[in-house]
Formats: C-alpha cells, structure tokens, sequence
C-alpha cells in the first residue's frame, strides 16, 4: 500500500509535466488546427536551457524561469517564422513541426552531445508520512503545474482576452468581424503553450535526467492525453493528464513498469474507439473556407 | 500526367510511365560504373526505402491519408522474415509474399480503429500504433529478440546461384523498385486510383457520388501495407540484423519526409526522394547530425516553398522558364502533371 501510493505520486509527478504539454498542444491546436510535434522538443529545449544554467552556477528557480522566457521567445520566432505561413494548410504545419523536430534535437546533440544531462535536485527532502516516503520534489512538481494550470484556465474562462480567445477557437472569422485580433491571438497562443513547455522542461529535469531524445516520447503522451480529452478541450487535458498518471503509477506499483509507456498509447486508442472525440469532446479545429 | 484523363492531353498514359522506367534503366547500369562498395550499399537502402515510398505515395499522395507509423509496417514485414527464416527454415522468396501480405493485415488492423476518427487524429493514431509496435517488439522475449533484435542467416538464392552479394542483391532491390512503379502507375490510371483522388479532394462530394469512403480509405492503407511488406523483407535480408527501434517513430518521419520531399503525387518522386535523402549526406560529406539538421531543414523549405514536393517544383520552374522563352502556348509534358497535383494540399 505504502509503495502504492508512492508509486502514484510518481505517476502524477511525470503526468503533470506531461499535461503541461497537452494543455500547450490543446490550445494551439484549438485555435490554429496545427498539430504541432515538435512541443515536445520545445519542452527537451527548457530541460537543456535549465541544466545550462544551473551549470553556471544559477539556483533553480530562475534557471527554471530563465528557460521558460527563452522556450517562450523561441516559440514566438518559431510562429512568426515558419507556422504563420501554414495557417491555411494545417497539414503543412504539421509536417513543418516535424522538421523542427529533427533540427531542434540534433542542433541540441550538435553543441551538448546525446548523452542525458541531469542536476541535482532542487529540493532533497524526503518527508516520512506514517511509512509513505513521499520526495519534496514531486510534490514541488504537482503544486507548480496544478497553479500553472489553474491560472491558465481562469485566464481563458474569466478575463475578457480568455473570452475573445474562445470566440476565436469557435469561429475565427467571426471573431475577426467583431474586431478580435486573431493573428495576434495566435501568435499569443504560441508563446503561452511554449512558456507551458519550457517551465514543463524545467520541472523534467527537476524529477529526471533528461536527453535530446526525451521530447519525442513526451510529446507522444501529451498528444495521446491531449486527444483523450478532446483536441482543443483544456479541461478534457487536465482530467486525461490526471487518469494517465494514476494509471501509470498503479501500474508501475504492481510491478508492470515495462509496459509503462504503451498505457499512454493504449489508453488513447481505447478511448478514441469508444469516443472518437475524446472523452469531453474536442473541438476538430477552425473551420477552414 | 498522371490525371491524364482530366488533361485534353493527348499522350496515353503510358507516356507517364516512360521517365520513370527511364530512371529506372539508368539505376541498372550503375553496377557496370564500378561504384565502391560503401555506394553500392547505400544505393541498396535507398532502394529498400523506395519501395516502402511508393506504398506511402499511394496512400498520402493520392487518397490525401499521411500514416506516421509506416515504418512499423515495414517492421512487420522485416520481423515476419527473420522469425520465418528462424523457425521454420522459410527463406527470401515465399517471406515476401507471406511478408507483404502481413503487413497488409497490420495495416488494416490498424486502419480500421483509425479511420473512425477524422484526418487530423488519424495521423496521431498511426503514430502510436507506431510507437505500440515498438513497445511490443521491445518487450517480446525470445520470440522477437527483445531489444537487441532478430539475426538472419539464411542465403537470398536467384536462379539457384547465391544472391546476398551487394551486386546481384542490388538487381533484385532494383526490379522491385521498377515493380513497385509500375504497380502505382497502375493504380494511379485505374478508376480506383480516380476514386482515391476523388476522396482526397472533398471527402464529402466523394460519399455523396456513393464512394465507400471509410472502406477505400482502408482499402488504400491496405494496399501501402502491402508494399512496406516487401520493403520489410528486403531491408531484413539485406542488414541481416534487425531490432525495434530501426521501426519506432523516427523511420517513420524520415519515410515521410523522404515521400514529401520528392512529391507524393508524381511517379518519379519516391525515387528521388529516397535518393536524395540517402545520397544528399554523402555528397555534401556531412556527419550524421549535421545531414539530419539539413534534412529537417529540407523538409520546412520544402513544405513552405514548394508544397508538391521537389519535382513538380522543378518541372513547374522548367514550365516557367520555357513559356518564359516561347510564349505561354508552349505546353511541356510537365504540365499535366503539375494541374493533377497542382491542388494544393
């Protein structure tokens, strides 16, 4: 039982950094029908811009807020630069995305090597429930995301920008005729979901040493949460996130931690079957003309 | 070309097939230029590649599906060879049948689950189909190898007379390089290819005319499974080692790009993408890191500058160049080719 419950603090230590990227993907996805790949590389980037600074000597907490300002310029020149150009054809954006992922991951191996970077951990303690060891650094992980994602969801339900955004994502015409500037907007999304990738990079490499290949997997599970939720539904992400992380943590608890990686992707296929929208029903993306 | 039946072009449609059997005669004398051994083997895998191209031309090129996990599909086929070789003595020439024809189940256990979600899931279900495969593959025991794979002794006889040289082995990469070409030329012409197309450009009007759209979207992926079976085969044979993460995500997006790069919808593109992709590094003497990041730079320019792909993209240049020079009557062969796939994506 104790091991039990420690194994899913851990499910949900690795599913918060993974719902950072689904609720990334999710957004940019709702707004501008790009499936966009390469997040997980944005979120490889964060990880390898946190381990350079506290190289140099920097404590954790800016270098974690050092990597989410650089993830978040990168996404802004990435949006301006290349997807602005495939808004009409999200298929191309897709594709583009995966280019970027090859450049991203093997620019990284070109200048720091393949091999994994790690850091020491930022907090060390150990707390002793009754039996139950629980690491401070998990806990640190699930409070950041859940106050992340708690923020991020206020802005889109509460503030009148969160109001505009939604209008965009259910019609991005009408939404321009009421003088909503969608372009903007989603250049805005870009930086938000990279700003969600690069503190969820941070928080990576807090709990695990990380490599340049680490992005690919990551992505592929913030996508299958991202799609069990519904494309483009935030709170389907957060929820998807939740039940992958007690899903893996039971069953790294009873000794099927092998098979961890294919739950994501079962799950996903399992749920897509029986609700081909995800389980909140997603959005399939703007209407194209 | 290849819509010819959309063109007042009068030329048959075996006039489309003629560069592609061109470049094809051409790839055959490459042996009598005595290349080094390090060409011949890279030639190999680049036709091996092809092969698998022209099953994912079939499927993104003309029904508008693109599948992210094709390289486990040509998994399949390569892991059908060795086990088969391994337990049951089965050797080249009944595996690719056998092969191919697996593939083809997988693809079409896989496709059916897939395609009853829309185009932009679909892709991702490939992918973790993909990646599923992996997983499996990795943790199979001695049945697959686990992660250090399968090993494959048995010899790749033609004729009789021993093939597993580089040389002869290359003359059976490229006659199924030449077969593949002319099977998708095949398909391409046949109102079954017309019926594919028709799905890709409006889905909607498609279903409307009484297309079986779900079941030729299948069938399509089928068909693509089809192909990476023997590509698999092939691929087994020639590397005569084989393990999970030669078929995991990243094959797949290579296979992709290399389709993307050379265009999807033209006859001749397959092969220059895979000869491209393979060569490029080589020419330019550049590392394995340093020929990835050109890659992936490619395929955004590509993307971005030339959405059909290299070869409609240069045969569209030459098209300007020549009306350029004798007036905008003068009507190139390429001009066929570039309306049937001037439709932007």
């Amino acid at each position: 039982m104790d091991i039990l419950i420690q194994q899913v603090l851990n499910g949900l230590s690795i599913a918060s950094v993974i719902t950072l990227i689904a609720v990334g993907v999710t957004l940019i996805f709702g707004l501008t029908g790009i499936i966009n790949f390469a997040h997980g590389e944005f979120l490889m980037v964060g990880s390898i811009v946190t381990w350079i600074a506290v190289q140099q000597g920097i404590p954790f907490l800016p270098a974690m807020l050092i990597a989410i300002l650089v993830v978040a310029v990168m996404g802004f020149a990435l949006e301006r630069g290349l997807f602005q150009f495939t808004l009409t054809r999200p298929t191309n954006g897709f594709i583009v995305s995966l280019g970027l992922i090859i450049v991203l991951q093997h620019v990284v191996i070109l200048f720091f090597g393949p091999n994994q970077k790690s850091i020491p951990r930022p907090l060390s303690g150990v707390w002793d429930v009754s039996g139950v060891r629980i690491a401070s650094v998990r806990v640190m992980v699930i409070l950041v995301t859940i106050a992340v994602v708690a923020m991020t969801f206020v802005m889109i339900t509460r503030s009148r920008y969160g109001r505009a955004l939604r209008a965009a994502v259910e019609d991005r015409d009408t939404a321009a005729l009421m003088g909503i500037p969608v372009r903007r907007y989603i250049t805005g999304v870009f930086v938000l979901g990279s700003a969600l990738a690069g503190l969820g990079g941070a928080l990576l490499i807090a709990l695990f040493p990380v490599t340049p290949f680490t992005g690919g997997t990551m992505v592929m599970k913030g996508f299958a949460v991202a799609l069990m939720g519904g494309l483009g539904n935030l709170t389907g992400a957060v929820v998807a996130g939740l039940i992958l992380g007690i899903v893996e943590g039971f069953s790294a608890g009873y000794g099927f931690s092998e098979w961890t990686d294919a739950y994501s992707f079962g799950l996903m296929i399992l749920v897509l079957l029986i609700k081909p929208n995800g389980l909140f029903g997603g959005t399939s993306g703007p209407k194209m003309a | 070309m290849k819509a010819s039946h959309t063109m007042k072009n009068r030329a048959s449609p075996f006039a489309s097939l003629l560069p592609a059997l061109l470049v094809i005669g051409v790839l055959v004398l490459v042996p009598a230029l005595g290349p080094s051994n390090r060409t011949l083997s890279l030639a190999i895998s680049a036709g091996i590649n092809i092969v698998a191209l022209y099953g994912l031309a079939v499927l993104f090129g003309q029904t508008g599906i693109l599948s992210m996990g094709h390289a486990a599909l040509v998994g399949v086929g390569a892991y059908v060879a060795a086990i088969l070789a391994r337990d049951a003595g089965i050797g080249f020439w009944v595996a690719l049948p056998l092969g191919s024809l697996l593939a083809a189940v997988a693809a079409a256990i896989v496709g059916v689950p897939s395609l009853r979600v829309s185009g932009h899931h679909f892709v991702i279900m490939t992918f973790a189909f993909g990646q599923l495969l992996a997983i499996v593959l990795t943790n199979g025991g001695d049945f697959t190898g686990a992660a250090t794979g399968l090993d494959l002794q048995l010899p790749v006889t033609w004729f009789g007379r021993d093939a597993g040289e580089l040389v002869p082995y290359y003359f059976i990469v490229v006659a199924f390089v030449a077969i593949s070409a002319i099977a998708s030329w095949a398909i391409i012409n046949s109102s079954y290819g017309r019926t594919l197309r028709a799905i890709r450009e409006n889905e909607k009007l498609a279903a409307s005319l009484g297309i079986n759209v779900g079941r030729h979207k299948i069938g399509a992926f089928v068909v693509s499974g089809l192909f990476a079976g023997v590509s698999g085969v092939l691929l087994a044979y020639f590397f005569r080692h084989i393990s999970p993460n030669q078929f995991s995500s990243f094959p797949s997006i290579y296979l992709a790009l290399m389709v993307m790069i050379g265009g999807a919808r033209l006859l001749l593109g397959p092969i220059a993408g895979g000869i491209l992709v393979s060569f490029l590094p080589e020419m330019l003497n550049l590392d394995p890191v340093e020929s990835r990041i050109l890659y992936g730079v490619c395929l955004i320019a590509v993307i971005l500058l030339l959405p059909n792909g290299l070869i409609a993209g240069l045969l569209q240049g030459l098209q300007a160049i020549v009306k350029a020079a004798f007036g905008s009557r003068a009507e190139t062969p390429a001009a066929g080719a570039n309306n049937a796939s001037g439709a932007r994506r």
